[in-house]
């Protein structure tokens, strides 16, 4: 990880407190990474087959339009200057306008993103408490009920489209049932949403003490969420299964048993020791549920990125999809900082 | 007066209780206050199985079927589940082998020692802070303060055992039970260990039960030993009277194995010098990255072999012992210096064209299960060194590998089982035949005798010594066993660090090392010979030592 | 192959009756089936199951049970040659960069990482979306998905594999690098990714089935699970559960299968625990 630096370089990085350290060496690689990103995005739209400059705006554009846009996106010149140009536009925050909605790629995706986050955010929260307690409680009380019950679960679960659990649950619980919300987005349509401070309508509507406002909106959370947990939480389950199995064998906490530490403390080490695995599978599952939104957005009218998405692919819709894609990239490279970040934090071992 | 530990007729089963494996029969002692009990047994003997009864944790689906362990007069059954956590750690403590596995690697080692004590001593956080160090500082760790506060990978593994045992001490136990405890770690800082926890249980007049399968640390340190093997207790008496005559011709046998061999290495036949191997200023160095200095794995070594000569190369665990047999087989690429094999120089070759030497050239590796191919048949493992000498037909690749068989002593119906159907020592001759399948000229044998049971190793000694004779090969011989170094090696070079120490003919060397290193290497050897002599040593004040961390 | 074989493993034996019952769905398709796969049947819109449709009809009146059974081919046919071709080029590649360590190889690798930070669902409805809406685009780009996760499991295993003992003792023993690395590497480096292979498949007729779900894949009339279950969306709050509900349950059985085969797969190829020769 460290370059051969000069003397005085490496001195003063050594005198860096540890947890610093992890930081910087992580930051120093997004741009790299960053750079891929818009690489791999500025190629997807040059796969098209056609005339970029008139996928971009559509069979209505007028010719006047279309020779504007080529000469913006510098089609009359190399790809090294239209990547450039593009690498230009980007950093001035243009990612071009949405055929669909005719408004700027970049309003189109921050006005859907507190919704899209909302969702993923909570579900995964959800996930990764049933995910993990359902693996240690599996572990410890192995070979009884527990056991078998989440092993039967873990396998159904990895084999269950999400959107069809969706859908499963809207016609039981709604319809059928009539306990759960209509899913038709975020708050009942006759509710003013409350006013955007973090863009979760959850926590907006309690930082401005507005109760039916959260009721709602809690209340339209509780369908969507579910599906994606069911869906989900069974393979965080086994990944932790694994780990915190294995931990749970290992000498140490045989010592320890053998030391009379309590279960309590014993089960408490073993998921210590389990939380780097745990992490990976979190960051991974947080970039996974953006996939996974896209549907289950679809499903219950959500009108976050996802169902943005789907509208961009139906429509042919490619700064959209565009914007989209980018988003999701630079989305999921954060979340990956986070966790080697947090990972390398819980593990002392790990030289930086 | 009650014993500590009273066991009366104590069964063990393992398995479904329709068709139970019974893993201990009938075994009875008493451990007396203030007593040292070894308990000796080859591997599968159930010793560790016997331990972990005793602290009521058997493994898996093991039961206790039968008889009744006592702490103190009272019965382990009758204890609720609260009592027997209590009674772990607390009045009956375990270590065990690999003590940098025992160590939580995410806690700091202060905090897992103050933690045992604060769960059977409740007590303010920074006080029982302030006993782990203290006990640190006992157990023979320099500077306990500072390392109290590192992470168990920034420990040796003589440090980590140090700190076991301090956990194993905080609480004052009544008993503390070893479980080849000292296994894998280096003589010099065994004896070190061992000197320590047995010094420091009779000054707290704690009971001690050694379980190990070397007599001489039974010899050196134990009061009463107890023989096991498959499960029973074949023998129960006091050191000094088993070792002049045991009971049980099974303990005769173990005795036999563990004396050195009486005859030592065959004498070569007096020919001319002919020099086979000439290594000159061998050097490897490793980069550890970053901006640490390389590491000098091997720093300027130089020695010869003739032919018909074996030079045993001794030293601890990372003494570049292995790294240079490693680079005479050009499985490593020296840094520098030269090696000549039979007046050809091969430091330099490229793979392509030491590849016809490889016949001549062959090594038998260490771990024996971990060197041969998990998917591949015996017959298959043995056949494959034979294409280096192409040209056989399909019989006579089997009829040879028949005779190779044969010749390591193994039944050639071991052709079709898979290694880990094997024995360790299967599998070690099985290595064996390998390297001499193409009746190689030169043959280096990476430490031939560790990791194995007291017997099995005094028979590989005894086929490598019918093969030295039968085949006259030269041959290194890579070892931190003196006691095979003897009974194997006409000459010897201590390493220490990648360097040489000091080098000379093998009666020479122990019977009068010139070099301080090579004399704390001999005085580690715990033979069962010397026993009385350092039993009287063992019960003086151990210094503390520092050691290097990892 | 007794019947207390198969009775004392019920998740083999589940698997396999899946497997067969799938295999039979696409080789008979036209035999089992009682309608059109295709044929639209205004006058019998949306019927409730019955002895006519036994499964129902759509909102366009054509038979359930005929498109489930039309559909296996397409999933599953769309889902195996994908994976097939992912794990063709992956386990090579795999191989080869993690048995010479070169600059190209850390590119490779480089690239793999890149492709699988994007969310699999993402990058799999963008590529199709650019690339065209066919049913073989679709096949395209989930062998582009699948091929770094294969390469990189074998690689995995080839780093660590490279640096044990018995490589050492077969260089010894005259070996040289194409039957150390296939002879002696690769059969031990392939489990990981046989086992995943099985596990690949029913993610794959996930995705299939999602992109399909999203309008991202085939396009109606063709018979795929996911279109069906996502054009009986529409009615299911006005009741009519069965257009959405069956096609759903036959991707459950479909991916449940080959989890099950995977699993079977492991314990069956670790060494330790089959026993020819001798027993201990």
């Amino acid at each position: 990880m460290t370059p051969k630096l000069a003397g005085p370089v490496v001195r003063s990085w050594r005198a860096l407190p540890r947890p610093a350290r992890i930081v910087l060496a992580r930051v120093a690689l997004i741009p790299p990474q960053l750079f891929g990103v818009l690489l791999v995005t500025f190629v997807l739209v040059r796969l098209l087959p056609g005339d970029p400059a008139l996928l971009l705006l559509g069979n209505m554009a007028t010719p006047e339009a279309v020779a504007s846009l080529r000469q913006k996106l510098g089609l009359d010149q190399g790809v090294a200057v239209q990547f450039v140009r593009y690498l230009g536009r980007i950093l001035h925050g243009d990612l071009g306008t949405s055929i669909f909605t005719s408004h700027p790629v970049v309003q189109d995706l921050i006005e859907r993103a507190p919704a899209t986050l909302e969702l993923i955010t909570y579900a995964m929260i959800l996930t990764i408490v049933i995910g993990v307690g359902l693996a240690i409680l599996a572990v410890i009380g192995r070979g009884g009920v527990a056991d078998h019950l989440t092993r039967l679960y873990g396998m159904a679960a990895g084999a269950l489209p999400d959107f069809w659990v969706g859908l499963l649950m809207i016609y039981f619980l709604f319809h059928i049932a009539g306990w759960a919300p209509a899913p038709f987005g975020r708050i009942d349509t006759y509710l003013t949403p409350p006013p955007t401070i973090t863009g979760f309508y959850t926590l907006d509507s309690l930082l401005t003490g507005n109760w039916s406002d959260f009721t709602s909106s809690a209340g339209r959370l509780v369908l969507p969420v579910a599906t994606i947990t069911i869906v989900n939480a069974g393979g965080v389950m086994k990944m932790t299964q694994t780990a915190f199995a294995g931990i749970y064998d290992s000498p140490f906490i045989r010592h320890a048993r053998a030391c009379g530490l309590p279960q309590c403390r014993i089960v408490a080490m073993s998921l210590k020791n389990s939380l780097p695995p745990i992490i990976t599978t979190a960051g991974f599952l947080f970039g996974f549920l953006l996939g996974a939104a896209v549907l289950v957005e679809t499903i219950f009218a959500w009108g976050g990125l996802g169902q943005y998405a789907v509208q961009a692919v139906i429509n042919s819709d490619y700064p959209a999809l565009q914007g989209f894609v980018m988003l999701a990239a630079v989305f999921v490279l954060l979340v990956y900082l986070v966790v080697d970040v947090l990972y390398e934090l819980v593990d002392p071992r790990i030289r930086i | 007066m009650t014993a500590t530990l009273e066991v009366e007729r104590l069964g063990v089963s393992f398995g479904p209780s329709g068709a139970p494996r019974q893993v201990l029969h009938d075994v009875s002692f008493r451990l007396e206050h203030n007593e040292i009990l070894g308990i000796v047994g080859e591997t599968g003997a159930g010793k560790s199985v016997l331990a972990h009864a005793l602290v009521g944790l058997l493994p898996g689906d093991g039961r206790v079927t039968d008889g009744v362990v006592r702490f103190e007069g009272r019965a382990l059954a009758d204890m609720s589940q609260r009592e027997r956590q209590r009674l772990r750690g607390g009045t009956i403590s375990l270590i065990g082998t690999n003590a940098k596995a025992l160590l939580d690697p995410v806690a700091r080692v202060g905090t897992q020692i103050a933690r045992v004590l604060r769960t059977h001593r409740p007590c303010p956080a920074r006080q029982a802070w302030r006993q782990a160090v203290e006990l640190l500082g006992q157990v023979g760790i320099v500077d306990p303060a500072a390392r109290a506060r590192a992470y168990p990978h920034e420990l040796s593994g003589g440090m980590a055992q140090r700190v076991v045992i301090a956990m194993a001490l905080i609480t004052r136990p009544g008993i503390i039970l070893a479980d080849d405890a000292t296994l894998g770690l280096d003589a010099t800082v065994q004896v070190q260990v061992l000197d320590l926890l047995v010094q420091r249980s009779r000054m707290l007049g704690v009971s001690v039960i050694l379980i190990t399968h070397d007599l001489g640390i039974v010899a050196h340190y134990c009061d009463r030993v107890a023989i096991m093997r498959a499960g029973r207790i074949e023998e129960l008496r006091p050191v000094q009277g088993f070792l002049g005559r045991p009971d049980t011709p099974y303990s005769e046998s173990l005795l036999a194995a563990a004396r050195a061999r009486p005859v030592p290495a065959e004498q070569r036949h007096a020919g001319k010098a002919d020099k086979l191997l000439v290594v000159e200023n061998l050097l490897k160095l490793f980069q550890v990255g970053g901006t640490q200095p390389p590491v000098r794995a091997v720093d300027d070594v130089s020695f010869s072999l003739e032919r018909g000569e074996t030079l045993a190369l001794v030293g601890e665990s990372g003494s570049g012992k292995t790294t240079i047999g490693q680079c005479l087989l050009r499985l490593l690429a020296p840094t520098g210096g030269s090696v000549r094999f039979d007046g050809q120089e091969i430091a330099g070759l490229s793979e392509a064209h030491f590849r016809p030497l490889r016949r001549r050239m062959q090594m038998v590796f260490q771990e024996p299960y971990v060197a041969l191919n998990p998917r591949w048949s015996v017959l298959d493992l043995v056949s494959e060194p034979l294409a280096l000498l192409g040209h056989h037909s399909r019989s006579q690749r089997l009829q040879r590998v028949e005779e190779l068989l044969e010749m390591v002593q193994l039944s050639r119906d071991l052709a079709r089982c898979y290694p880990h159907e094997l024995t360790a020592g299967e599998q070690k001759r099985i290595g064996i035949a390998r390297a001499l399948a193409t009746e190689p000229d030169f043959v280096v044998f990476d430490e031939p005798t560790t990791a194995l049971d007291i017997r099995v190793r005094a028979q590989i000694i005894d086929l490598i010594r019918s093969l030295q004779s039968r085949m006259g090969l030269s041959a290194l011989f890579i070892t931190h066993d003196l006691n095979s170094v003897r009974s194997l090696a006409h000459n010897v070079v201590v390493l220490n660090r990648g360097r040489i120490v000091e080098r000379g003919e093998t009666e020479a060397i122990f019977a009068s090392p010139q070099q301080r290193y090579t004399r704390t290497l001999l005085a580690a050897e715990l033979p069962i010979e010397w026993s009385a002599s350092r039993r009287a040593g063992a019960a003086t004040v151990a210094n503390p030592v520092s050691e290097h961390s990892a | 192959m007794t019947f207390r074989f198969w009775l004392r493993r019920p998740a083999a034996t589940l698997g396999a009756a899946l497997l067969l019952l799938q295999v039979i769905a696409i080789v008979f398709a036209g035999m089992l089936a009682p309608y059109s796969p295709t044929m639209a049947d205004p006058l019998h819109s949306l019927e409730p199951p019955s002895w006519q449709h036994p499964l129902g009809t759509d909102v366009s009146g054509m038979d359930v049970l005929s498109r489930i059974i039309f559909a296996t081919r397409i999933n599953l046919l769309v889902s195996i040659t994908a994976v097939a071709a992912a794990f063709l080029i992956g386990v090579p590649v795999g191989l080869l960069i993690g048995f010479y360590r070169t600059i190209a190889s850390t590119l490779v690798m480089r690239l793999f990482d890149f492709i699988q930070s994007f969310p699999v669902f993402v990058l799999g409805m963008a590529l199709v979306s650019v690339l065209g809406q066919e049913i073989w685009n679709v096949a395209l780009v989930l062998a582009i998905l699948f091929v770094p996760v294969f390469a990189r499991l074998v690689r995995a295993e080839v780093l660590s594999l490279r640096e044990r003992p018995f490589i050492s003792a077969a260089r010894c023993s005259g070996a040289g690098d194409i039957s150390v690395m296939f002879r002696h590497i690769l059969p031990n480096a392939m489990t990981p990714a046989l086992v995943q292979l099985s596990i690949s498949i029913g993610m794959a007729i996930l995705l299939t089935a999602g992109l399909s779900f999203i309008g991202a894949g085939v396009r109606m009339p063709t018979p795929e699970w996911g279109l069906m279950v996502s054009s009986g969306a529409q009615q299911l709050i006005l009741g009519v559960w069965w257009v959405s509900l069956f096609p759903g349950i036959a991707i459950v059985l479909a991916v449940l299968c080959f989890a099950l085969l995977g699993d079977q797969l492991r314990i069956f190829l670790d060494p330790t625990k089959r026993a020819p020769g001798k027993a201990r």
